[in-house]
Order: structure tokens, then C-alpha cells, then sequence
């Protein structure tokens, strides 16, 4: 998809890409998630509570992302989140996006490669 | 570490958003939450600083909030199957029940308002239950009838007269068992005190048709009904009091009325018929003046055969009726009918408790209308929640339910207070409620109890009130953009509401003057009684009952000296002015009638035979009671057995057989032209009393000297000297110096057995007034609730007019016109719907009708009164508001 981000949607996808991102590997819970995005940001990026849910519920609304309780032995019941065969799609196709985007923003504005 | 979940459900409510009890989405944040606060104390951090950092976590709480709710509403929607519902209307109630203890106050006056609702509907539900719907101690019940002969009118039922009972066993078909009986008084004399008993003479298949059989021995056979047989059937109280519980009673002998009797049988404990404290059964013992069919004196009772109904068996007697009416000259102008045991005597219950039922769910409906009241006045503080979750997408379906969660656990806990106020009431009923109103013909006392259906009556009535309550905050309630109500804190739109609440007091006022009004009447019908002169004096006299021996009730008297004996034994007793006595003594309900023959009188067209109620009485007895003897003279002790034969006739029976004529010398006699009974000849006229009831017409009435005929029972009546009860002594201790053998019953004061007589009257009166006042009441409360809450919304306005110089008057006006237009509005429409409800009174009115203008006035001026006594307070506060403290308010 070619459509240009505009500055709105394109704060709101990048948290999804984040969301997206950290569950990549398997699922997790809540405060895992925003946990593993502060840690894969170096601390640069964190998520507060009131932000994360209304964003989970709703990418979890469109069918990318399922969340269901989990009981494991010893613990608590919590919820955790996984990604969907359309997670792992749109993971995909948002990354191709945000590299595309950044790839013209390092271009365009003279950014260098961390 | 402070409990998140808690924490987290209070920051909701502040924006507006109450997830339910088991939001899955709570359960997940607050984990989350705890989780942070773990992770800070393990860094190191104080628990205080571990909280404010989490804290911080919640900072804007509006899009979180949204999301919950959002989350909440689509699981709800997409678990539409029932046990989910059922599941969450549990939530819901849990949820409810948190919500309702945050708001004691509020729950505490509802829980108390529904519980006065449904605890009277209740109360009076369960006289209902065991008077009306409870069945007679016998087997099969239903199938128990009671013969009646009809007058011109069929609806006019009388007792029966011997030979046409005849007629009906051996003509009809449709029932397995005819039983005929006659009330009698004995004197049971055994080694312990004489004892007045009620009893019957009956046929033995009175013992077929109610389908016991006797405890011990036997009942009497078909040849013991013949006259001579002195056999005894006696009830277990008789049994245990005069036979000493012994099992070997059968075949002793008890004295009745001065006669030995054998005992044949005893009945079980419990057996009473055909009435409570019934305990002496004796053959029937059919006389010739017993076969005469003017001589209406028994009751007969049948039991329908199998195959036939009730309806059948009806036709079948009507027809048997009209028959006789051709066969028989006595006969004419006079039917036969049958009507269920059950029903007998229970009109006047059967009234009564209709009217109060009618007035019982009024009060509910108040009751209801006043929680509606509140609800909705609750319902503007919670308005955001409200407004914020439908403009989120719930459906009303889905906040309906909640608030019919709500509204059954506040149901619930008014059912649970509601019975208890029930059972008290039920308890109280006996003090309350006229003397006897529980014991009921053929069925003796009946307990009044909470039972199942009266439980599931009141659950009934809880579950109705909720609906008709729960949805009240609904009203008004428009879906709006959350954007809008979280920006600006929308408050709602009142105006609805408050035009709601207003309509509500409009209905509770008409409702209690529909109450009121019905009280009122009943109110007015009783004074109005109570003013007619009974036709007699009834103070400072003493009334006690004698039973005499007496086998036949037709005489000759067994103990013709007993006036005169009474007379000299109470002469000279101080406090005993004047003293007499009477076979019916007025008011007490006691009747005995008789054909007549007037000499001289063509041959009496069979539609205008002579009769008049009978009474015998001792000289004296007219100048007792101050009963004017208009011409002529009383009884004296020269009229003797052996003296010629007289009668007084009342007013009423003089003016309709000796029309223009002065009777006195006149001569009559018992029963038809031909029969062996001597002329009577009239030496006195008696004015007119009233005999049945105060209300009654004078009835023709014809009085013969006790020492020329007989009864088995006489009331004495004493004139005394100031308060008669204090004089029962000396003259209880005087009757026995007459005869030590003769038993003494049912001593009261005249003027109790007038009070008695207007029992009926006076019991749903009292009643159906306490049952208006707490409906007015709460109607009170109602317009209280109201203006008590346009005052707080008009704060700031009020302080504006008292700041621009209205004065306290002026302002305390300003509320009380608000009260006035639904109170004005209510009291119109209570005014029409009395002359409605009236109706379900007429029968219980005297001299007074619905909508009578003289009751509505008294209500409404009370209804304003306590109306104006409801806005007081409000108004008063209004006149003394601050304007400085009302204009910072806002």
C-alpha cells in the first residue's frame, strides 16, 4: 500500500507496529508487551496503561492480534496476547511501510543510520 | 499496595464508565497495574512513590475508560445466549448489591416504602388466603351444598321448613346424602357445674353428608331419629370436660336439659359442625309442629352424588321447587335453591376483604410510584453514567437490565422486610380485627398463617413493583457523542424527568384520595349508624344468658314460674333498678319467626300469609330497655298458664293487620286457621325496634309472655345502676339463688352488643382508614422528594431573586406553586377515580354514597394540608438561601 502517512495515522501505526513487533516472537501479556517495548527501545519508548489497552482492544477488534487467559501452575490467571495469521501479514506489510518511510525520512532529511 | 482494582474502578466511575462486577478487561488492567507497583518497590522505591508511579500510569484516564466500556458492551452483545443473560443479570445484581450499600440512605427509604407496600398487601393477602381461598374440614368439600327454600324474589334464601326437606330427599337424584338439623342450646349436667353447649338436633345422615365418621361408638340409626329416643352424640371437648376422656364412655348417661341421654358415640377432636364450639348432637326427633310447612326452622346440607355438578344439581332442585309450589298452597310463591357450603356467610367477608385487597394495592401503587419517584430522583445524580454507556453503544435492553437488577435486590430486600411486617400484622389481626372475624361458619377458627402462597403472593407483588419502579431513570435518557460528555461534563436533560416525578405525585395524591375517600365513607356510614336509635335504651343495662330446660320449643314452658322467680330474686338488690328477660334480645342476632293466623281476616291469600318474628319475654323486659308500650299494658305474673292466652304486637305488626283499628282486644293465633293452638289475645302494642341491625327496617314482631309458651334460652336484662358490668355479680349470684342448676353464658353490657352488631362496619373501617393515612403519607413523602430536589436544582436562581430583592414570602411562594399544580392535578383525578373505586363500597355504605361531597371536601382540605405540611420545608429552606453562598455555588 502506496498511501502516504499522514502524521496522525501514522503516530497510531507505529504503535501498532510496536505492539506488533513485540509479539512476534510469542505471546505475552500486558505489562510484558510494554515491557519488551521499552526494553527493545532502550528505554526510548514506553507505553502507559491508558494508552496500551484501548490500543490492544482494538487491534485485537480487527482480528491481528488474540488474547485469551492463560493458567499456568503456580500462577496467575492472566491474559496474553498472541499474533494471527492477519497479525503476522500486517506485520509484515507495516514494516515494509515504516522501512520505506523511514528509508525517505533518513534520505530526506539527512538522518544517519544509528 | 493499594487495591488496583478498586483504585481502577473509581477512576472509571469519576468518567463516568461502572464496568460490571466481572469485566474481564478490570480484572487485566488491574493486574497489569499491580504488577508495575511490584516492579517499582523491587527497584527500590517506597510503596508510596511505587503508587504515585502507577499512578501516573492512569493519568488520562478518558480513552481507557471509552475502551473498557466499548470492550464490555461487545461482549455483551456477542453473548446473546439466555444463560449469559441470566449470568449477567447475577453480575448485575452483585454489582447492584455494591451499588446500593454506597448508597445506604437512599436504599434504607426504599427498602422501608416498598416493604409498607408489599407488608399490607401481604397482611391482607393472607386474611384472604385463609378466609377465602381456604377450604371446610371435611372430605371433598367442594362437593357440599346447603338447601335453601327462595321467596318471590330467588335471591331471598330462608332455612327450611321439615316436609319440604322430605320432599327433596325423596325426590331428587343428584346427591349421594341429604342432612337436615336445628340449633339447640343445652344444659350438659354431669358430676362437674352445669355447662351451656350448643348442639343440633339432626338427622343421622348429616353424619353421611360430611363424610366423618364418629372417634368412638356410633351415630344414630334412621329409627333413633324418630321422636322419644334419648341417644347422644358429644363432641371430644364434651367427651374430655363431662365423661372424663374415658374410653368406656359409650353407653354412660348425661343429663341434657334435665334429661338422661345415652352417649352413643363420640365425635374426633377438631369435629365442631356445624359450628365452633358445637358439642351435643341429639336425634332429630320430628314433632307434628315441625311438619308444618310454614314452620321454617332448619338448615339442610347435601352432598353431591358422583355424576352430578353443582349446576345439574341446582336445576334439578329448582325444578323439584317449582313443583311444590304447585302441589302446595304453603308452598306458593316460594322455590327451592342450593348453594355451595363454602360460601355460606361469607358475603360480608368476602366484601370487606375485597375492598381492602382494592385498597392495599393502592397503597403499593404509591408505594411504587414513590421508589419510581426516588429512582428517577437518583437517576439525574447518576445521569452521566447513564448517558456516557448508551452513547457507547449499549442498548436502553442493556441498562434496562441493569436497573432491573437493581431494582429486584431492593424488591428482594422489601419482600423479605414486607412478609415480616406481613406476619406481624397477621399476628395483630386478632387484636385489630372484630372479635370471631376468624371463625367462620362450619369451619370453626381458621389460623391465619404465612403460608407458600402467601409468600409467593408477596414475592409477587415484588417482583411487579420492580418492573413498575426499576425503569423509571430511563425516562428521558438520550444517546449523545461521549466526545461531548467527557469535554464537558454533561449533567443531562432534567427537564423530562422533573415533568415525570411531577406527574408521579400528581398520581400518588389521587391515589391516596381514592384510598381516603373509601375510608371517608365508611367513616361517615358509621357515625351516621350509630346516631339511629336502636328503638331501645341501652344504658347502664346488664345482659346475661340463661338456658332452661326446656325438651320441646313449643311448650308448655318446663319452668313457667322463672319470671316471676327472677323478679322476687332480684328484688331490693341495690344497683338492680328494673329487670326482665328475653328470648331474642336485639342485636345479638338471635331470630326465631312463626306463621300466623289474624282472626277476622279474610282466609290469607297465600302471597300475604301472616308471620312475624316470635319473642317471648318476662314483665318487665319493655320497661328494662325503655321500649315504649305505645297502648294496652306489658306482661304482669296474673298472665299464667291458666290465664287466658295474650300477646303484645309491635308497631309495624299492628299497622299491617289492623290497618285504622286499634288492636288491643284483637286475637290471633300461632300457625294456620285449623290447627289445635289457642287465640292469642293482643293486650299491649310495643313500639318498633331494631332487631337485625341498626340500618334494618322495623321487622313485625310479636311478643308472648314466657309463662304461657317456652324457649330454651332467656336473656336477662338488668337496668342498673351505673356501669352495668360492675353489677354481674350480684346478679349472677340472684340467678343462682333461683336455680344454682341453671348455666350462665355470654354476660355484656347492652351497649357492647350494639357495638357488636356494627363490627363489620367498624373493622374494615378501621383498617381502610390506616391503610389511607400511610398512603397518604407516602404521597406526602412524595411531593417532599420532589420539591425538596427542585429546591437544590434552583439554588442559584433563588439566591439571584433574593439577591435582586424578592422577598422570603415571595421565594417560599415560588416552591410551593410547584408543589400545587400536580397536587391540583392529582386531587381532581383521585376525585373522579373515587366515584369509581366507591362502588366496590356500596354494599358497606349507610346512608351515604361515592363521590359524596361532604367526605371529598374533609379529604381534600386534609390532602391540601398535609400537602402544604410537605412543601413546608422545602419552601422554608428556599426563603433562606443566601444568595452569596447561592451564587458561589455553581
Amino acid at each position: 500500500m502506496a498511501d502516504p502517512l499522514d502524521d496522525a495515522s501514522a503516530r497510531k501505526g507505529s504503535a501498532e507496529l510496536l505492539i506488533l513487533a513485540a509479539l512476534e516472537d510469542g505471546q505475552l501479556h500486558g505489562y510484558d508487551i510494554a515491557r519488551e517495548i521499552t526494553r527493545r527501545s532502550g528505554g526510548l519508548l514506553a507505553f502507559h496503561v491508558a494508552s496500551l489497552y484501548p490500543l490492544l482492544y482494538k487491534i485485537e477488534e480487527k482480528k491481528w492480534i488474540q488474547g485469551r487467559w492463560v493458567e499456568k501452575q503456580g500462577q496467575r490467571r492472566r491474559r496474553c496476547y498472541r499474533l494471527t495469521a492477519e497479525g503476522h501479514r500486517m506485520l509484515a506489510k507495516q514494516r515494509s511501510r515504516w522501512e520505506a518511510f523511514v528509508g525517505a525520512l533518513t534520505r530526506a532529511a539527512g538522518l544517519r543510520h544509528a | 499496595m493499594p487495591d488496583w482494582r478498586a483504585r481502577l474502578r473509581e477512576r472509571m466511575a469519576a468518567e463516568g464508565v461502572v464496568p460490571s462486577a466481572h469485566s474481564e478487561a478490570i480484572d487485566e488492567i488491574a493486574d497489569h497495574l499491580a504488577d508495575l507497583d511490584r516492579a517499582a518497590e523491587a527497584d527500590g522505591r517506597s510503596p508510596d512513590e511505587a503508587a504515585a508511579l502507577v499512578e501516573a500510569e492512569l493519568s488520562r484516564m478518558g480513552p481507557l475508560a471509552i475502551a473498557v466500556a466499548e470492550r464490555e458492551q461487545r461482549n455483551a452483545r456477542t453473548n446473546p445466549h439466555a444463560a449469559d443473560w441470566r449470568a449477567g443479570l447475577m453480575a448485575d445484581a452483585r454489582h447492584a448489591l455494591r451499588t446500593l450499600r454506597l448508597n445506604r440512605g437512599f436504599s434504607a427509604i426504599v427498602i422501608a416504602t416498598l416493604a409498607i407496600g408489599i407488608g399490607s398487601s401481604t397482611a391482607v393477602f393472607s386474611l384472604v388466603n385463609a378466609l377465602l381461598l381456604g377450604s371446610l374440614p371435611f372430605p371433598k368439600p367442594e362437593e357440599l351444598v346447603l338447601f335453601w327454600e327462595t321467596g318471590d324474589d330467588r335471591n331471598e334464601t330462608f332455612i327450611v321448613a321439615a316436609p319440604v326437606y322430605e320432599d327433596w330427599v325423596r325426590e331428587t337424584r343428584s346427591f349421594s346424602a341429604i342432612g337436615i338439623w336445628e340449633y339447640r342450646t343445652f344444659n350438659v349436667a354431669s358430676a362437674q357445674e352445669p355447662e351451656q353447649v350448643r348442639g343440633i338436633r339432626a338427622s343421622a345422615s348429616v353424619f353421611r353428608v360430611l363424610g366423618v365418621p364418629p372417634a368412638l361408638g356410633r351415630v344414630f340409626s334412621a329409627e333413633e331419629e324418630q321422636p322419644g329416643h334419648h341417644v347422644v352424640v358429644v363432641s371430644d371437648a364434651v367427651w374430655r370436660a363431662h365423661l372424663g376422656a374415658d374410653r368406656s364412655a359409650i353407653g354412660k348417661t348425661v343429663r341434657l336439659n334435665g334429661e338422661p341421654h345415652e352417649v352413643i358415640g363420640v365425635m374426633p377432636r377438631g369435629f365442631e359442625f356445624p359450628g365452633k364450639g358445637t358439642g351435643v348432637w341429639t336425634p332429630l326427633g320430628l314433632t307434628n309442629q315441625d311438619r308444618e310447612r310454614g314452620s321454617h326452622s332448619f338448615f339442610v346440607a347435601g352432598r353431591l352424588g358422583s355424576g352430578s355438578t353443582f349446576e345439574s344439581a341446582r336445576a334439578e332442585v329448582e325444578q323439584i321447587g317449582r313443583a311444590l309450589e304447585q302441589k302446595f298452597e304453603a308452598n306458593r310463591d316460594e322455590g327451592s335453591t342450593i348453594t355451595l357450603m363454602a360460601d355460606f356467610g361469607m358475603e360480608q367477608t368476602k366484601r370487606m376483604l375485597t375492598a381492602l385487597m382494592g385498597a392495599v394495592l393502592l397503597v403499593l401503587l404509591i408505594a411504587c410510584a414513590n421508589v419510581a419517584n426516588l429512582q428517577l430522583g437518583r437517576a439525574l445524580v447518576r445521569r452521566r453514567e447513564f448517558v456516557m454507556r448508551l452513547s457507547l453503544g449499549a442498548g436502553m435492553a442493556r441498562l434496562a437490565r441493569q436497573l432491573l437488577a437493581e431494582s429486584l435486590v431492593l424488591a428482594t430486600a422489601g419482600w423479605g422486610f414486607g412478609v415480616a411486617l406481613a406476619w406481624a400484622g397477621a399476628r395483630a389481626a386478632d387484636l385489630i380485627l372484630m372479635p370471631g372475624f376468624r371463625t367462620l361458619q362450619f369451619r370453626g377458627e381458621v389460623p391465619i398463617t404465612i403460608d407458600g402462597r402467601v409468600l409467593a403472593f408477596a414475592a409477587l407483588t415484588a417482583v411487579v413493583s420492580a418492573v413498575m419502579f426499576g425503569f423509571a431513570p430511563l425516562v428521558g435518557l438520550k444517546r449523545k457523542e461521549p466526545s461531548v460528555l467527557l469535554r464537558d461534563g454533561e449533567r443531562g436533560s432534567t427537564g423530562v424527568a422533573h415533568a415525570t416525578r411531577r406527574s408521579l405525585v400528581a398520581l400518588e395524591v389521587a391515589l391516596a384520595i381514592i384510598v381516603l375517600c373509601g375510608a371517608g365513607l365508611l367513616i361517615k356510614s358509621l357515625t351516621g349508624l350509630m346516631q339511629v336509635s336502636p328503638g331501645f335504651d341501652a344504658r347502664d343495662v346488664l345482659t346475661l344468658q340463661v338456658s332452661l330446660p326446656q325438651a320441646n320449643t313449643y311448650g308448655p314452658p318446663e319452668r313457667a314460674s322463672f319470671c316471676a322467680d327472677l323478679t322476687r330474686g332480684t328484688e331490693g338488690l341495690p344497683g338492680i333498678l328494673r329487670i326482665g328477660a328475653t328470648s331474642h334480645l336485639p342485636l345479638s342476632g338471635a331470630n326465631a319467626g312463626r306463621a300466623l293466623t289474624i282472626e277476622g281476616r279474610a282466609v290469607p291469600t297465600p302471597q300475604d300469609g301472616a308471620q312475624a318474628d316470635f319473642r317471648l319475654t318476662c314483665p318487665g323486659y319493655f320497661s328494662t330497655l325503655e321500649i315504649p308500650i305505645l297502648d294496652g299494658r306489658d306482661f304482669t305474673e296474673r298472665d299464667s298458664r291458666d290465664s287466658e292466652r295474650v300477646a303484645i304486637v309491635n308497631r309495624e305488626l299492628a299497622d299491617k293487620y289492623w290497618p285504622g283499628v286499634r288492636p288491643v282486644g284483637k286475637r290471633l293465633k300461632l300457625g294456620s286457621l285449623g290447627n289445635s293452638n289457642p287465640w292469642l289475645t293482643v293486650v299491649g302494642v310495643a313500639d318498633n325496634v331494631h332487631h337485625f341491625s341498626l340500618e334494618d327496617a322495623a321487622r313485625r314482631e310479636l311478643y308472648l309472655p314466657y309463662s304461657q309458651a317456652a324457649w330454651p334460652v332467656m336473656t336477662v336484662v338488668a337496668k342498673t345502676v351505673g356501669d352495668p358490668v360492675s353489677w354481674q355479680v350480684t346478679l349472677r349470684e340472684a340467678i343462682k339463688r333461683v336455680d344454682p342448676d341453671l348455666p350462665v353464658a355470654r354476660v355484656q353490657a347492652m351497649s357492647s352488643v350494639i357495638d357488636g352488631s356494627v363490627d363489620w362496619r367498624e373493622t374494615p373501617m378501621k383498617l381502610l382508614t390506616g391503610f389511607a393515612l400511610i398512603g397518604l403519607l407516602l404521597a406526602a413523602i412524595g411531593v417532599y422528594g420532589v420539591l425538596g430536589y427542585f429546591v437544590s436544582q434552583r439554588t442559584r436562581e433563588i439566591g439571584v431573586r433574593s439577591a435582586l430583592g424578592a422577598t422570603r414570602t415571595q421565594l417560599a411562594g415560588l416552591v410551593l406553586r410547584q408543589s400545587m399544580s400536580p397536587i391540583a392535578a392529582g386531587v381532581v383525578l383521585g376525585i373522579a377515580g373515587s366515584f369509581v373505586s366507591g362502588r366496590l363500597l356500596t354494599e358497606m355504605l349507610y346512608q351515604v354514597k361515592p363521590g359524596d361531597p361532604e367526605v371529598i371536601a374533609v379529604i381534600v382540605i386534609l390532602l391540601l394540608i398535609v400537602g402544604l405540611l410537605a412543601s413546608w420545608l422545602p419552601a422554608r429552606r428556599a426563603a433562606g438561601i443566601d444568595p452569596m453562598v447561592a451564587l458561589r455555588e455553581d
